[in-house]
Protein backbone atom coordinates (compact mmCIF):
# COMPACT_ATOMS: atom_id res chain seq x y z
CA UNK A 1 0.00 0.00 0.00
CA UNK A 2 1.12 3.61 -0.70
CA UNK A 3 2.71 4.96 2.30
CA UNK A 4 2.84 8.54 1.70
CA UNK A 5 -1.32 9.18 3.52
CA UNK A 6 -2.22 11.43 6.01
CA UNK A 7 -2.45 9.00 8.62
CA UNK A 8 -4.34 11.58 10.60
CA UNK A 9 -6.86 10.50 8.74
CA UNK A 10 -7.19 6.71 9.59
CA UNK A 11 -7.65 8.22 13.82
CA UNK A 12 -10.41 10.85 12.70
CA UNK A 13 -13.47 9.83 14.80
CA UNK A 14 -16.60 10.11 13.21
CA UNK A 15 -20.47 9.93 13.57
CA UNK A 16 -20.24 6.33 12.56
CA UNK A 17 -17.65 4.83 14.80
CA UNK A 18 -20.74 4.30 17.16
CA UNK A 19 -22.00 2.27 14.56
CA UNK A 20 -23.53 -0.85 15.62
CA UNK A 21 -21.91 -3.17 13.49
CA UNK A 22 -18.87 -4.02 15.90
CA UNK A 23 -17.87 -7.19 15.63
CA UNK A 24 -13.76 -7.31 17.36
CA UNK A 25 -13.44 -10.83 16.66
CA UNK A 26 -12.97 -12.48 13.39
CA UNK A 27 -14.32 -15.90 12.82
CA UNK A 28 -12.20 -18.59 14.27
CA UNK A 29 -13.73 -21.99 12.73
CA UNK A 30 -12.92 -24.23 9.89
CA UNK A 31 -10.00 -25.61 8.15
CA UNK A 32 -9.28 -22.50 5.54
CA UNK A 33 -8.21 -19.00 5.40
CA UNK A 34 -8.52 -16.43 3.42
CA UNK A 35 -5.15 -14.37 2.63
CA UNK A 36 -4.74 -10.73 1.67
CA UNK A 37 -1.73 -9.93 0.56
CA UNK A 38 -0.29 -6.48 0.12
CA UNK A 39 0.39 -4.68 -3.29
CA UNK A 40 1.72 -1.13 -4.17
CA UNK A 41 -1.83 0.09 -5.42
CA UNK A 42 -4.26 -0.20 -3.16
CA UNK A 43 -4.95 2.55 -0.64
CA UNK A 44 -4.74 1.86 3.12
CA UNK A 45 -7.79 3.93 3.75
CA UNK A 46 -9.61 1.64 1.20
CA UNK A 47 -8.38 -1.42 2.28
CA UNK A 48 -9.75 -0.37 5.86
CA UNK A 49 -13.21 0.72 4.12
CA UNK A 50 -13.36 -2.67 2.08
CA UNK A 51 -12.44 -4.98 5.65
CA UNK A 52 -15.19 -2.97 7.50
CA UNK A 53 -17.93 -3.16 4.80
CA UNK A 54 -17.32 -6.38 3.72
CA UNK A 55 -16.68 -8.42 7.12
CA UNK A 56 -18.61 -5.88 9.43
CA UNK A 57 -15.31 -5.39 11.46
CA UNK A 58 -15.32 -2.85 13.58
CA UNK A 59 -12.49 -0.13 12.89
CA UNK A 60 -10.01 -1.16 15.21
CA UNK A 61 -10.06 -4.73 13.75
CA UNK A 62 -9.78 -3.96 10.40
CA UNK A 63 -7.21 -1.28 10.68
CA UNK A 64 -5.29 -3.99 12.36
CA UNK A 65 -5.61 -6.07 9.67
CA UNK A 66 -4.25 -3.12 7.16
CA UNK A 67 -1.68 -2.81 9.26
CA UNK A 68 -0.57 -6.53 9.27
CA UNK A 69 -0.97 -6.25 5.70
CA UNK A 70 0.74 -3.56 4.98
CA UNK A 71 4.17 -4.46 7.30
CA UNK A 72 3.68 -8.51 7.05
CA UNK A 73 2.89 -8.55 3.76
CA UNK A 74 -0.26 -10.54 4.19
CA UNK A 75 -2.57 -11.31 6.37
CA UNK A 76 -5.63 -14.14 7.37
CA UNK A 77 -8.51 -12.13 7.14
CA UNK A 78 -11.23 -14.84 7.47
CA UNK A 79 -11.32 -18.32 8.07
CA UNK A 80 -14.15 -21.08 7.57
CA UNK A 81 -15.41 -23.52 5.33
CA UNK A 82 -13.65 -23.61 1.72
CA UNK A 83 -17.16 -22.87 0.58
CA UNK A 84 -16.79 -19.57 2.54
CA UNK A 85 -13.32 -18.72 2.07
CA UNK A 86 -13.94 -18.94 -1.87
CA UNK A 87 -16.68 -16.22 -1.50
CA UNK A 88 -14.20 -13.83 0.65
CA UNK A 89 -11.46 -14.42 -1.78
CA UNK A 90 -14.23 -13.49 -4.74
CA UNK A 91 -15.34 -10.49 -2.56
CA UNK A 92 -11.60 -9.51 -1.96
CA UNK A 93 -10.99 -9.27 -5.86
CA UNK A 94 -13.95 -7.85 -6.90
CA UNK A 95 -13.02 -5.25 -4.41
CA UNK A 96 -9.16 -5.62 -6.27
CA UNK A 97 -7.35 -6.64 -3.66
CA UNK A 98 -5.05 -9.09 -3.94
CA UNK A 99 -6.20 -12.72 -2.33
CA UNK A 100 -5.68 -16.02 -2.28
CA UNK A 101 -7.30 -19.35 -0.16
CA UNK A 102 -5.13 -21.31 1.62
CA UNK A 103 -5.72 -24.43 4.31
CA UNK A 104 -5.38 -23.15 7.69
CA UNK A 105 -1.90 -24.08 9.31
CA UNK A 106 0.03 -23.65 5.84
CA UNK A 107 1.26 -20.41 6.86
CA UNK B 1 -10.53 21.93 -11.64
CA UNK B 2 -11.87 18.98 -9.23
CA UNK B 3 -13.05 19.44 -5.68
CA UNK B 4 -13.49 16.61 -3.49
CA UNK B 5 -15.98 14.34 -2.53
CA UNK B 6 -18.50 15.64 0.33
CA UNK B 7 -21.83 14.32 1.58
CA UNK B 8 -24.79 16.06 1.12
CA UNK B 9 -27.51 16.63 4.07
CA UNK B 10 -29.60 14.24 1.82
CA UNK B 11 -27.00 11.55 2.19
CA UNK B 12 -25.33 11.23 -1.43
CA UNK B 13 -21.88 12.30 -2.51
CA UNK B 14 -21.04 14.58 -4.59
CA UNK B 15 -18.12 16.19 -5.86
CA UNK B 16 -17.21 18.96 -8.75
CA UNK B 17 -14.97 18.04 -12.05
CA UNK B 18 -14.10 20.13 -15.31
CA UNK B 19 -15.00 18.35 -18.33
CA UNK B 20 -11.76 17.36 -18.76
CA UNK B 21 -11.35 15.41 -16.03
CA UNK B 22 -14.66 13.43 -16.47
CA UNK B 23 -13.59 12.39 -20.38
CA UNK B 24 -9.97 11.08 -19.22
CA UNK B 25 -11.96 9.37 -16.36
CA UNK B 26 -14.39 7.94 -18.74
CA UNK B 27 -11.64 6.87 -21.28
CA UNK B 28 -9.63 5.45 -18.32
CA UNK B 29 -12.74 3.02 -17.54
CA UNK B 30 -13.18 2.97 -21.16
CA UNK B 31 -9.92 0.79 -21.55
CA UNK B 32 -9.85 -0.60 -18.71
CA UNK B 33 -13.44 -2.51 -19.63
CA UNK B 34 -11.77 -3.24 -23.31
CA UNK B 35 -8.87 -4.58 -21.85
CA UNK B 36 -10.41 -7.27 -19.85
CA UNK B 37 -12.59 -8.01 -22.56
CA UNK B 38 -10.22 -8.67 -24.98
CA UNK B 39 -8.12 -10.31 -22.66
CA UNK B 40 -10.78 -12.69 -21.43
CA UNK B 41 -12.37 -13.20 -24.72
CA UNK B 42 -15.31 -11.85 -23.34
CA UNK B 43 -17.60 -11.01 -26.01
CA UNK B 44 -15.77 -13.44 -28.25
CA UNK B 45 -19.08 -15.22 -29.36
CA UNK B 46 -21.18 -14.16 -27.15
CA UNK B 47 -24.06 -13.81 -29.28
CA UNK B 48 -23.33 -17.35 -30.92
CA UNK B 49 -23.35 -18.65 -27.55
CA UNK B 50 -26.33 -17.32 -26.32
CA UNK B 51 -27.85 -18.91 -29.37
CA UNK B 52 -26.49 -22.15 -28.51
CA UNK B 53 -27.43 -22.07 -24.77
CA UNK B 54 -30.90 -21.22 -25.92
CA UNK B 55 -30.78 -24.45 -28.92
CA UNK B 56 -33.12 -27.05 -28.58
CA UNK B 57 -30.16 -29.39 -29.44
CA UNK B 58 -29.24 -30.28 -25.71
CA UNK B 59 -25.34 -31.14 -26.76
CA UNK B 60 -25.41 -27.54 -28.16
CA UNK B 61 -26.99 -26.58 -24.67
CA UNK B 62 -23.65 -28.62 -22.94
CA UNK B 63 -21.31 -27.11 -25.06
CA UNK B 64 -22.69 -23.57 -24.85
CA UNK B 65 -22.18 -24.56 -21.02
CA UNK B 66 -18.74 -25.65 -21.37
CA UNK B 67 -17.56 -22.83 -23.07
CA UNK B 68 -19.31 -20.55 -21.56
CA UNK B 69 -17.55 -21.89 -18.18
CA UNK B 70 -13.77 -21.68 -20.32
CA UNK B 71 -11.59 -19.04 -17.95
CA UNK B 72 -8.33 -18.18 -19.27
CA UNK B 73 -5.49 -16.88 -17.44
CA UNK B 74 -5.11 -13.33 -18.36
CA UNK B 75 -1.88 -12.85 -21.10
CA UNK B 76 -1.88 -9.36 -20.06
CA UNK B 77 -0.19 -8.28 -16.76
CA UNK B 78 -2.42 -5.76 -15.76
CA UNK B 79 -5.56 -7.86 -16.17
CA UNK B 80 -3.56 -10.88 -14.15
CA UNK B 81 -3.68 -8.21 -11.06
CA UNK B 82 -7.36 -7.47 -11.67
CA UNK B 83 -7.78 -11.07 -11.66
CA UNK B 84 -5.01 -13.08 -9.53
CA UNK B 85 -4.75 -16.38 -8.89
CA UNK B 86 -6.87 -17.43 -6.04
CA UNK B 87 -4.37 -20.13 -4.88
CA UNK B 88 -1.11 -21.39 -4.91
CA UNK B 89 -1.85 -24.29 -5.84
CA UNK B 90 -2.45 -24.23 -9.75
CA UNK B 91 -5.09 -26.75 -9.75
CA UNK B 92 -7.46 -25.27 -6.99
CA UNK B 93 -6.66 -21.78 -8.87
CA UNK B 94 -7.48 -23.32 -12.22
CA UNK B 95 -10.88 -24.14 -10.83
CA UNK B 96 -11.49 -21.18 -9.36
CA UNK B 97 -11.26 -19.29 -12.18
CA UNK B 98 -13.33 -21.74 -14.02
CA UNK B 99 -15.88 -21.27 -11.56
CA UNK B 100 -15.81 -17.35 -10.75
CA UNK B 101 -13.80 -15.25 -13.10
CA UNK B 102 -16.87 -14.87 -15.70
CA UNK B 103 -18.96 -13.23 -12.76
CA UNK B 104 -16.11 -11.16 -11.43
CA UNK B 105 -15.14 -9.90 -14.91
CA UNK B 106 -18.43 -8.96 -15.59
CA UNK B 107 -19.27 -6.98 -12.13
CA UNK B 108 -15.93 -5.19 -12.70
CA UNK B 109 -17.26 -4.53 -16.34
CA UNK B 110 -20.41 -3.30 -15.20
CA UNK B 111 -18.84 -0.77 -12.69
CA UNK B 112 -16.86 0.64 -15.04
CA UNK B 113 -19.76 0.99 -17.67
CA UNK B 114 -21.59 2.39 -14.44
CA UNK B 115 -19.16 5.21 -13.97
CA UNK B 116 -18.90 6.09 -17.47
CA UNK B 117 -22.82 6.76 -17.48
CA UNK B 118 -23.01 8.54 -14.86
CA UNK B 119 -19.81 10.68 -15.85
CA UNK B 120 -21.88 11.32 -19.21
CA UNK B 121 -24.89 12.40 -17.61
CA UNK B 122 -23.43 15.07 -16.27
CA UNK B 123 -22.54 16.70 -19.26
CA UNK B 124 -19.28 17.92 -20.80
CA UNK B 125 -18.77 20.89 -18.37
CA UNK B 126 -17.32 21.53 -15.54
CA UNK B 127 -19.84 19.83 -13.19
CA UNK B 128 -21.07 18.32 -10.10
CA UNK B 129 -21.32 14.43 -10.33
CA UNK B 130 -23.30 13.55 -7.16
CA UNK B 131 -23.57 9.68 -6.34
CA UNK B 132 -25.79 7.52 -3.72
CA UNK B 133 -24.33 4.98 -1.67
CA UNK B 134 -24.29 2.05 -4.60
CA UNK B 135 -23.06 4.00 -7.12
CA UNK B 136 -20.56 5.30 -4.47
CA UNK B 137 -19.11 1.75 -4.46
CA UNK B 138 -18.69 0.80 -7.73
CA UNK B 139 -16.62 4.14 -7.95
CA UNK B 140 -14.67 2.91 -5.26
CA UNK B 141 -13.87 -0.14 -6.98
CA UNK B 142 -14.15 1.41 -10.68
CA UNK B 143 -11.36 4.05 -9.77
CA UNK B 144 -9.55 0.84 -7.91
CA UNK B 145 -9.32 -1.15 -10.95
CA UNK B 146 -8.86 1.34 -13.28
CA UNK B 147 -5.73 2.46 -10.78
CA UNK B 148 -4.35 -1.15 -10.92
CA UNK B 149 -3.92 -1.04 -14.96
CA UNK B 150 -1.74 2.57 -14.63
CA UNK B 151 0.22 1.05 -11.62
CA UNK B 152 1.23 -1.78 -13.82
CA UNK B 153 1.78 0.07 -16.57
CA UNK B 154 3.57 2.62 -14.74
CA UNK B 155 5.64 -0.38 -13.77
CA UNK B 156 5.03 -0.15 -9.55
CA UNK B 157 5.87 -3.58 -7.77
CA UNK B 158 6.21 -2.51 -4.35
CA UNK B 159 5.21 0.26 -1.49
CA UNK B 160 7.20 3.40 -2.56
CA UNK B 161 7.67 2.95 -5.94
CA UNK B 162 4.99 5.44 -7.39
CA UNK B 163 7.02 7.74 -5.00
CA UNK B 164 10.20 6.86 -7.27
CA UNK B 165 8.25 7.27 -10.41
CA UNK B 166 7.28 10.66 -9.32
CA UNK B 167 10.74 12.04 -8.11
CA UNK B 168 12.26 11.19 -11.51
CA UNK B 169 9.72 12.82 -13.33
CA UNK B 170 10.56 15.33 -11.76
CA UNK B 171 14.26 15.37 -12.34
CA UNK B 172 13.58 14.54 -16.04
CA UNK B 173 11.49 17.70 -16.27
CA UNK B 174 14.60 19.72 -14.58
CA UNK B 175 16.90 18.24 -16.92
CA UNK B 176 14.64 19.05 -19.81
CA UNK B 177 14.19 22.26 -18.97
CA UNK B 178 18.12 22.89 -18.45
CA UNK B 179 18.37 21.03 -22.19
CA UNK B 180 15.31 21.95 -23.55
CA UNK B 181 15.39 18.30 -25.29
CA UNK B 182 12.13 18.02 -27.14
CA UNK B 183 11.88 14.26 -25.79
CA UNK B 184 8.35 12.80 -26.53
CA UNK B 185 9.15 9.12 -25.09
CA UNK B 186 8.15 10.85 -21.33
CA UNK B 187 5.00 12.89 -22.29
CA UNK B 188 2.90 8.96 -22.07
CA UNK B 189 4.06 8.64 -19.05
CA UNK B 190 3.95 11.82 -17.62
CA UNK B 191 0.01 11.44 -18.82
CA UNK B 192 -0.05 7.81 -16.74
CA UNK B 193 1.11 9.74 -13.51
CA UNK B 194 -1.15 12.90 -13.63
CA UNK B 195 -4.18 10.66 -13.91
CA UNK B 196 -2.79 8.08 -11.76
CA UNK B 197 -2.47 10.75 -8.72
CA UNK B 198 -6.02 12.43 -9.82
CA UNK B 199 -8.15 9.12 -9.20
CA UNK B 200 -5.70 8.28 -6.13
CA UNK B 201 -6.85 11.74 -5.05
CA UNK B 202 -10.54 11.32 -5.93
CA UNK B 203 -10.51 8.08 -4.27
CA UNK B 204 -8.98 8.93 -1.36
CA UNK B 205 -11.75 11.45 -1.10
CA UNK B 206 -14.73 9.93 -1.94
CA UNK B 207 -13.08 7.27 1.21
CA UNK B 208 -12.94 10.38 3.35
CA UNK B 209 -16.46 11.40 2.45
CA UNK B 210 -18.49 8.19 3.04
CA UNK B 211 -16.62 7.52 6.59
Amino acid sequence: MPVDLPRAEMRTRTRSDTAPEERTTLETEGPWCTVVWNDPVNLMSYVVFVFRRYFGYSRVVAEQLMMQVHEDGRAIVSRGSREKAETDVQAMHSFGLQSTIERAGED
Amino acid sequence: MAHAFRRRPDGSLACRLDGEEKSIIAQVAQETADLIRGDLGIDAGGDALRRAAESEDPLRRLEAEFAGREARTPSDSAVRRLFPAASEDPDLAAEYRRLGQRDLAEGKIADLRRIMSILDATGGEHGEVVLDEDEALSMLRALNDVRIVLADRLGLQRDGDFDTVRMLQQIGEQVEGAESSGDDEHVGSDIVIAVYELLSWLQESLLRALD
